[in-house]
């Protein structure tokens, strides 16, 4: 008998207490994996974002628009690579809750900048820069709603009113669909010409929502924001420019503190599966103290039953933990395809975490027990009832 | 009668033999505390939120926005049509005999979480000589009310609660002009409280938004003349305008948050729970097998297998619901009152105040009333029927 096969028989000596302690380690560690995973979905809001881009919006707010007139100024600005511009639109499909995330952008500028996030094929995109009155639309938007290359789609505007109609909608035709180029890409948006949409709105024409600009090397980064920020400084819209990631994790910050949260309730179910399975063990022990008693009559060297102990607790731990990870990793897989966060998923750095917690769990559960083996007394193990 | 009196005995003995076995209870107690608080801090920051908004608004006062906006940030709403609806029917009358109606403006500004020091989006509203009139609830705590056409703001309570910057008699500044703060306002804990007022000329003139205004607000004769007041918008066509009774707008803006918290808490609290109940059937089971020699000797005695059952079930439920009513009491004493914020529909930032309602606490108990009955069940079953003869060969 190998020590191996004597620690799973040890284990599941009670079978019934074995499966309860499974399972109460399973579902911490589901809990773990899955909280992790969409941790890592908001920190991996603008994680798409190229490292040498910035955006530049209004001091005041976002929601304050820009005029159209500073993206030359910022083209001509030192350390400036590209700039383009777009603006937020606010749309939706039929109704109200069809919400779907459009921008109008300066089409031209705008996919040579996000060519990294977006791929388009050079018919589709010479198709959407011929037309004004295209729509380039994401793949995940594409399967949603069934549209196909050449569809007229209706988009209406929960900001905006078209003049030429008097409706809040536009009618757009789909000249390409957007395939995702990098896997943190959001295809679920869709673009269309700025000037289509400049010219038919009522009210905020010749404005940016913002703008976003590529620097000739992401060390530039900072210098190129001051730069830009002093030149509009005292003028009609100051501006603020930041880093495109540090831009999208303001809104995530805007939720509330939701790592705080997190971490808590992962601590909380954490300390109380440790108190049940460290309690369960010192139990487990005890019951077999005559076993251990008799072990150790038998030429047991006590190091090897100490090690026989921990290594019960660690792989209880285990045993329970890795299942739930890979439950965890299925779980936010289907999230993922419900909800559209692209970063929901268990990566590695967190997976690496939750088994290190994993034999943290079983070294902390096992080692009173183990060191209570390690130094029990031959003669107390045999007389104790 | 007799049946019961064994039931008393088992129970007590139980009961009173339960600190022998204090550490094996303690963790089910901790256990299933730790469930009812992660439920309840979910369940609590939810009901916070939904009180402000339910807590907002009354029945007697209208709000127009325009159509299909859904939200003041979208709205967009002109001078002349703020004249034409001073001239709907059933609204209220001043003593002059014009309308008292006010057109305000709501832009958006960054203010600093004293908590964490990040930036967040603040509502500023620009609103008429009516608006405060328009406000039901309303005090002015600390100061005064701004001077019509003046660099003046007042602010909410709960704002400055959360956001640095704002104390009475400080120099702010939002877009382009410099504000005075020179009062707190408090409205019963309501959304507005989360709001800077101003006048609202000068937010237009200082935001360059021309005449524009995003909402109309008015106040009705009786609750019933809004509809007097949306067959005139209806009939009106240069107003293109949705009617909402106040109460009716706000209550429609706390579904979606107050959803998501709880989808949130539910799997959460259900996921430990299941954990939880595993730690309770173990120690329910331990329980059991230490005592299986006493029940034994018991049911040598002529004590029947019911009372055992019921003594065993008894301990569970009573660990179980001390565990909710030290998770209950934990969420009371350290989160109930605790202010916070979050961003609402219209991007803006809304502070609430987490309620422990009694009808959470119970919920929270009858969660942990749940694992106790399912922890125990089983483990009571195994204690009436375990055979005499078993239980005393065992070790």
């Amino acid at each position: 008998m190998t020590d191996f096969s004597l620690i799973l028989a040890n284990l599941f000596s009670r079978k019934l207490r074995a499966i309860l302690m499974l399972v109460a380690i399973f579902f911490a560690f589901l809990i773990f994996g899955v909280l992790a995973g969409v941790q890592n979905g908001f920190n991996n809001i603008g994680g798409a974002a190229g490292e040498n881009r910035l955006v530049t919006i209004n001091k005041i707010n976002f929601t304050q628009p820009l005029p159209i007139s500073y993206v030359e100024r910022v083209r001509a600005t030192e350390g400036v690579a590209r700039a383009s511009y777009a603006n937020w639109f606010g749309g939706y499909f039929q109704e109200g809750k069809n919400q779907i995330v459009t921008f109008a952008i300066d089409p031209e500028s705008y996919l040579d900048i996000y060519a990294t996030d977006y791929k388009l094929t050079p018919e589709e995109r010479a198709a959407f820069l011929a037309d004004r009155s295209s729509v380039l639309i994401g793949r995940k938007l594409a399967e949603r709603w069934g549209w196909k290359l050449g569809d007229r789609i209706p988009l209406s505007s929960n900001i905006f009113t078209n003049k030429n109609t008097g409706k809040q909608t536009w009618e757009l035709t789909v000249a390409g669909i957007m395939q995702p180029a990098q896997e943190n890409a959001d295809t679920s948006v869709a673009f269309f010409h700025h000037s289509n949409f400049n010219e038919s709105v009522t009210f905020g024409r010749d404005t940016a929502g913002w703008i976003i600009i590529e620097t000739a090397d992401k060390k530039l980064n900072t210098d190129v924001s001051k730069r830009i920020d002093a030149m509009f400084a005292n003028s009609a819209a100051e501006t603020a420019t930041d880093t495109e990631k540090a831009f999208n994790q303001a809104f995530v910050g805007q939720l509330g503190n939701i790592t705080l949260i997190v971490t808590l309730v992962v601590g909380a179910a954490f300390a109380t599966i440790l108190m049940i399975v460290g309690n369960t063990m010192v139990m487990a022990v005890r019951e077999r103290t005559k076993e251990i008693g008799v072990m150790k009559t038998l030429g047991f060297p006590s190091g090897r039953i100490f090690k026989m102990v921990l290594g019960e607790s660690l792989l209880l731990s285990l045993l329970g933990g890795l299942p739930a990870l890979g439950t965890a990793a299925v779980l936010l897989e289907l999230m993922r395809a419900a909800v559209g966060i692209p970063g929901l998923a268990l990566t590695l750095n967190y997976a690496v975490l939750g088994v290190a917690i994993m034999l943290a769990l079983g070294l902390l559960t096992g080692i009173i027990p183990a060191w209570n083996a390690l130094r029990l007394n031959i003669v107390t193990a045999l007389g104790r009832q | 009668m007799r049946i019961l009196n064994q039931i008393i005995a088992v129970c007590s003995i139980n009961l009173k033999s339960l600190p022998e076995r204090f550490w094996l209870s303690f963790s089910t107690v901790m256990a299933v505390a730790m469930v009812v608080t992660v439920l309840l801090s979910f369940l609590a920051l939810a009901a916070g939120f939904k009180r402000t908004l339910d807590g907002t608004g009354s029945e007697g006062i209208a709000i127009m926005l325009r159509d299909g906006s859904q939200q003041e940030v979208n709205s967009v709403i002109a001078l002349d049509q703020l004249r034409l609806i001073g001239e709907a029917p059933g609204i209220v009358r001043k003593d002059d005999g014009n309308p008292l109606v006010s057109g305000e403006l709501y832009v958006i500004v960054d203010g600093v979480r004293r908590s964490t020091g990040l930036k967040a989006n603040l509502p500023l509203r620009g609103i008429g000589k009516d608006g405060a009139a328009l406000r039901d609830g309303l005090t002015i705590t600390q100061g005064r009310m701004f001077e019509p056409g003046s660099n003046e703001i007042v602010v909410g309570e709960g704002l400055i609660r959360e956001f640095a910057g704002f104390d009475l008699g400080s120099e702010v500044r939002l877009g382009t002009g410099t504000w005075k703060v020179v009062g707190v306002f408090s409205m019963n804990g309501a959304v507005f409280e989360s709001e800077l007022w101003g006048d609202a000329t000068v937010v237009q003139s200082l935001f360059r938004r021309g005449s524009a205004f995003q909402t109309v607000r008015v106040r009705l004769q009786t609750p019933e003349s809004i509809d007097l007041l949306r067959d005139y918008v209806a009939n009106e066509p240069r107003l293109k305008l949705e009617v909402f009774s106040e109460k009716g707008y706000f209550a429609g803006q706390s579904s979606n948050t107050v959803n998501l918290i709880k989808t949130a808490g539910w799997p959460l609290a259900i996921a430990m729970a299941l954990g939880a109940l595993a730690g309770a059937l173990n120690t329910m089971y331990s329980s059991v097998a230490s005592r299986s020699r006493e029940i034994a000797t018991l049911r040598c005695l002529g004590f029947g297998g019911f009372p055992s059952f019921v003594a065993t079930l008894l301990e569970s439920l009573v660990l179980a619901g001390i565990g909710g009513v030290i998770g209950s009491l934990g969420i009371f004493l350290f989160f109930d009152g605790f202010s916070t914020s979050t961003l609402g529909q219209g991007f803006t930032q809304i502070v609430f105040t987490v309620t422990l309602t009694p009808a959470l606490v119970q919920q929270g108990i009858i969660l942990a009333l749940i694992v106790g009955l399912i922890g125990g069940f089983f483990p009571a079953l195994r204690a009436a029927r375990v055979p005499i003869v078993t239980a005393y060969s065992q070790g």
